[in-house]
C-alpha cells in the first residue's frame, strides 16, 4: 500500500492549501479549516512558504496544521519543520492538531521521508491534542509530558525502537488514541516486544481507549504480548492489522485474556488460515478480518502492508 | 481523390485501425507500405499523395530488421534500432515521388524518438518540461549529476526507448537506492522487459543496469511528483491533431510508470478535469498544443502530460510520434474530433488540410 493523495480532511476539518488554492482570499481569515502548508515541485522551499503562511494568514486563529513536503537530504531546501513550528509558537496560540509529514509516495516513499526530533513540538505546544506523524527515518522522540494530548499516531515503514520506548516512557494522561505502524527492520523498524513494555503496562496511559500496534513483521509476537497486557482491559479498539499476522498470533489472542469487551479488533491484512478465521469469527464477532493474504501464500513473500 | 498511403506493418492493429477509419470515412483502403520492405530496401517509393507514417508495431520481421537478431523482449539496443529507423525514413523521403504530401515528417519523428533532442526542442520553445541532466554515460556520472543538481529522484530513460522499456524510476541518497523498473535480468544474460515492475534496492544492481543501458544513450529527468486521485497517481495522454488537442485519456497507476501494460488503467477524466479546474484544464491543453507546434510537420502527436502534486503545474514528459493507438477513445466534446476516434479524426483532418492547401 502506498499513499497517493494529500489529506483533504484532517480531524474532521477540510484542508485549505496555503498558497495553492485559487480562491485563497476567501478563506484567509476564516477559521474552521486545517491549513495545509507544503513545498511543491520546483517550489520556493518549505521555510519560505511557512514564513509566507505566518505573514498572510491570521495564525492566531489556526487550530489545525497539515505540514507536507519539506525537502530532502540534499535538496536545496531541507528544513526541520518542528524547529520552524517551535519558533512560530507565539504566533500559533490556538494550535491543537498537527499532521507532520503529509507526504506522498510520489514525493518520497514513506521510509525516505526525512523526519526530525518531535520532542520540542510536544514540549512547546502544551495544548496540543492531536499529533500525527508520517515517516520514521531520522525520527526522534525523548520521553515527554503532554497533558493535553489525546491522539498520537505514527505512520512508518520502520519506526525506531527509541521512539517506541519514548512513547512508553512519556506521561500522557489524556491520551485516548495511540497508533503505531511499526514497520520492518530493513527500514529502521527495530522495535522488539520488550520495547513495547511501557505501552502495554498502560501505567502512564490511563485514558487510552484505542491502541494500534500495527504493520509489523513481528505481529505474532506482538499479539502474544498483547494477550497478557494490562492495558487491554481499558481499550475499546485494538488494532493489530497491516502486519505479518499468522495463526500463531491469533492463537495467542484466543488463549489469552478475554477480548470480548472490545468494540473493534482489527486484524486486517493477515495471513490466517480459513479454520483460524472461523474460530475468530465464532469467538470474537467484532474482529475485522478483511484482506487475507494466506491464499497462495508463500512464506518468503509475507510482508507488512506499508514498508518502503 | 487524393491517394493515401500508410507506412505500417501488415496485419498490425494500428494498420487495421487506420484502414477501418478510412472505410468509415468513405475512403478506399489506403495503400500500405510495409515497414519490413522499407527497412530491407525493397519497398516501392512513396507518393504521390498523402503519406502517413505509423509505428512498425509488433511485426516480427520489422522488429528483427530494426533491432537485429535476438530475444524480442530484450532491453537495450536502442541506438541500433534508432539508426535503422531513421535511415529507413531518410530513404523514404529521398526516394518519394514529387507530390508526396507528408502527414508525418521523418525529421520530426527522428527528434521525437530521441528523448534528449525532443526535450531540448521543447525547452527551447518554452514548453514546460521536467529539468534534465546533461549527457549521462555511466552510473557514476548519473550520481554525480544528481548530486550536482541536488536531486534525489530522477527518471532514467533510454534515449530511444518506448513503452517504458528500460526506464528506471530512481531514488538515491548516498548508498541507499531504490530503482523501480520493468527491466529484469534475462535468462541468458542482459535484461528483458517484464510486465511486473521490479524494485531494486541494491546499488550495485542499479549501477549495472544503468551502465548496461548507457551506451545506447540515456536521458535523465528530475522526477516530477505526480498528482493522485482515487488512490492512484495519474498522468494524461493528450493527442493533438492538426494543432488542436482532440483526445485525452487519464492513465492511472499505483507504480511510478502509468503505461497500461504495466498495470496502468484509464482513469476518470471528468474527475481529473474537475480537480484541475477549468483554468488548469485549458492551460493543460494549451501546453500540449504548444508542444505539438514544435513538430509542425506532424499531423498528429501524442503528448504525455505530467500533472504535479497540487494539480496546478503541468510538464510535458514525452511527445510520441505514434501516440494515437487509443482504441475506442472518442474526441473531446465540442472539438473537431467529437464522436471520432483518433484515426478517423486524422483522416478528416488530413483531407481538410489537403483541400485547404490546394485552395491556397
Amino acid at each position: 500500500m502506498h499513499i497517493y493523495e494529500h489529506l483533504s480532511q484532517f480531524d474532521g476539518l477540510q484542508v485549505a492549501e496555503f498558497g495553492y488554492d485559487d480562491d485563497q482570499v476567501n478563506v484567509l481569515s476564516a477559521g474552521g479549516f486545517a491549513w495545509g502548508v507544503r513545498d511543491h515541485f520546483e517550489g520556493e522551499g518549505f521555510d519560505k512558504i511557512f514564513e509566507g503562511f505566518l505573514e498572510t494568514v491570521d495564525t492566531t486563529a489556526v487550530t489545525h496544521l497539515v505540514l507536507g513536503y519539506w525537502g530532502a537530504d540534499f535538496d536545496n531546501s531541507l528544513v526541520d519543520p518542528v524547529q520552524l513550528l517551535v519558533q512560530a509558537a507565539p504566533r500559533l496560540p490556538a494550535l491543537k492538531a498537527v499532521f507532520l509529514g503529509d507526504i506522498l509516495v510520489e514525493e518520497a516513499e514513506i521510509s525516505w521521508i526525512n523526519q526530525c526530533d518531535i520532542t520540542p513540538l510536544l514540549a512547546t505546544f502544551s495544548d496540543l491534542e492531536r499529533l500525527e506523524v508520517r515517516g520514521g527515518n531520522n525520527l526522534v522522540l525523548s520521553p515527554v509530558s503532554a497533558s493535553a494530548l489525546k491522539v498520537l499516531r505514527f505512520e512508518a515503514g520502520g519506526l525506531p525502537a527509541a521512539v517506541v520506548r519514548a512513547v512508553g516512557a512519556s506521561t500522557l494522561p489524556s491520551l485516548e488514541t495511540l497508533e503505531m505502524w511499526l514497520g520492518v527492520q530493513n527500514y529502521g523498524g527495530d522495535a522488539t516486544v520488550a520495547d513495547l513494555a511501557g505501552i502495554l503496562s498502560g501505567e502512564r496511559l490511563p485514558a487510552l481507549r484505542r491502541l494500534g500496534l500495527m504493520n509489523s513483521e513481528i505481529q505474532d509476537e506482538i499479539c502474544a504480548a498483547v494477550s497478557t497486557a494490562p492495558v487491554v482491559a481499558r481499550l475499546t479498539d485494538l488494532l493489530l492489522s497491516m502486519g505479518v499476522l499468522t495463526d500463531e498470533g491469533a492463537e495467542a489472542l484466543l488463549s489469552g485474556q478475554p477480548l470480548t469487551h472490545l468494540r473493534l479488533l482489527d486484524l486486517g491484512h493477515n495471513y490466517l488460515t480459513t479454520p483460524m478465521i472461523g474460530r475468530l469469527r465464532a469467538t470474537l464477532p467484532q474482529a475485522r478480518l478483511e484482506s487475507n493474504g494466506a491464499e497462495e501464500d508463500d512464506e518468503d513473500e509475507r510482508f507488512v502492508e506499508v514498508s518502503e | 481523390m487524393t491517394r493515401l498511403s500508410v507506412v505500417a506493418s501488415p496485419g498490425d492493429r494500428r494498420a487495421l485501425g487506420f484502414a477501418a477509419a478510412c472505410k468509415a470515412e468513405g475512403l478506399p483502403e489506403p495503400r500500405l507500405i510495409p515497414w519490413s520492405s522499407l527497412l530491407s530496401g525493397t519497398a516501392e517509393r512513396a507518393g504521390p499523395g498523402l503519406l502517413r507514417i505509423d509505428s512498425p508495431g509488433s511485426d516480427a520481421r520489422a522488429g528483427a530488421l530494426l533491432r537485429g537478431p535476438g530475444d524480442p523482449a530484450r532491453v537495450g539496443g536502442g541506438a541500433r534500432w534508432y539508426a535503422a529507423l531513421t535511415s529507413a525514413l531518410s530513404r523514404l523521403r529521398r526516394t518519394a515521388a514529387a507530390g508526396t504530401e507528408w502527414l508525418s515528417d521523418p525529421g520530426d519523428i527522428a527528434v521525437m524518438f530521441d528523448k534528449r533532442r525532443c526535450h531540448a526542442r521543447l525547452l527551447a520553445a518554452g514548453v514546460p518540461v521536467p529539468p534534465a541532466l546533461p549527457e549521462v554515460t555511466s552510473y557514476t556520472q548519473l550520481r554525480a549529476g544528481m548530486t550536482g543538481a541536488r536531486w534525489e529522484r530522477v527518471f532514467v530513460k533510454p534515449a530511444h526507448g518506448s513503452s517504458a522499456s528500460g526506464v528506471i524510476a530512481l531514488h538515491a541518497r548516498g548508498s541507499r537506492v531504490r530503482g523501480v523498473t520493468s527491466a529484469v535480468p534475462g535468462p541468458s544474460g542482459g535484461y528483458v522487459n517484464s510486465l511486473r515492475l521490479a524494485t531494486c534496492d541494491r546499488e550495485v544492481e542499479v549501477a549495472e543496469l544503468v551502465d548496461t543501458l548507457a551506451p545506447d544513450g540515456l536521458h535523465v529527468e528530475q522526477w516530477v511528483p505526480k498528482a493522485g486521485m482515487h488512490g492512484r497517481t495519474f498522468d494524461l495522454r493528450i493527442v493533438v491533431i492538426a494543432g488542436t488537442p482532440t483526445h485525452v485519456v487519464a492513465r492511472t497507476s499505483r507504480v511510478p510508470m502509468t503505461n497500461l501494460h504495466l498495470g496502468g488503467q484509464r482513469g476518470d477524466l471528468a474527475a481529473v478535469r474537475s480537480a484541475v479546474g477549468e483554468t488548469g484544464w485549458h492551460r493543460a491543453l494549451d501546453i500540449c498544443a504548444q508542444a505539438a507546434a514544435c513538430f509542425p510537420g506532424s499531423l498528429m502527436v501524442g503528448v504525455d502530460l505530467l500533472v504535479a502534486t497540487g494539480l496546478r503545474r503541468f510538464f510535458v514528459g514525452e511527445v510520441n510520434a505514434f501516440g494515437d493507438l487509443l482504441p475506442g477513445l472518442l474526441g473531446l466534446p465540442g472539438g473537431p474530433a467529437e464522436g471520432l476516434d483518433t484515426y478517423r479524426a486524422q483522416v478528416r483532418a488530413a483531407f481538410t488540410r489537403g483541400v485547404q492547401r490546394c485552395a491556397t
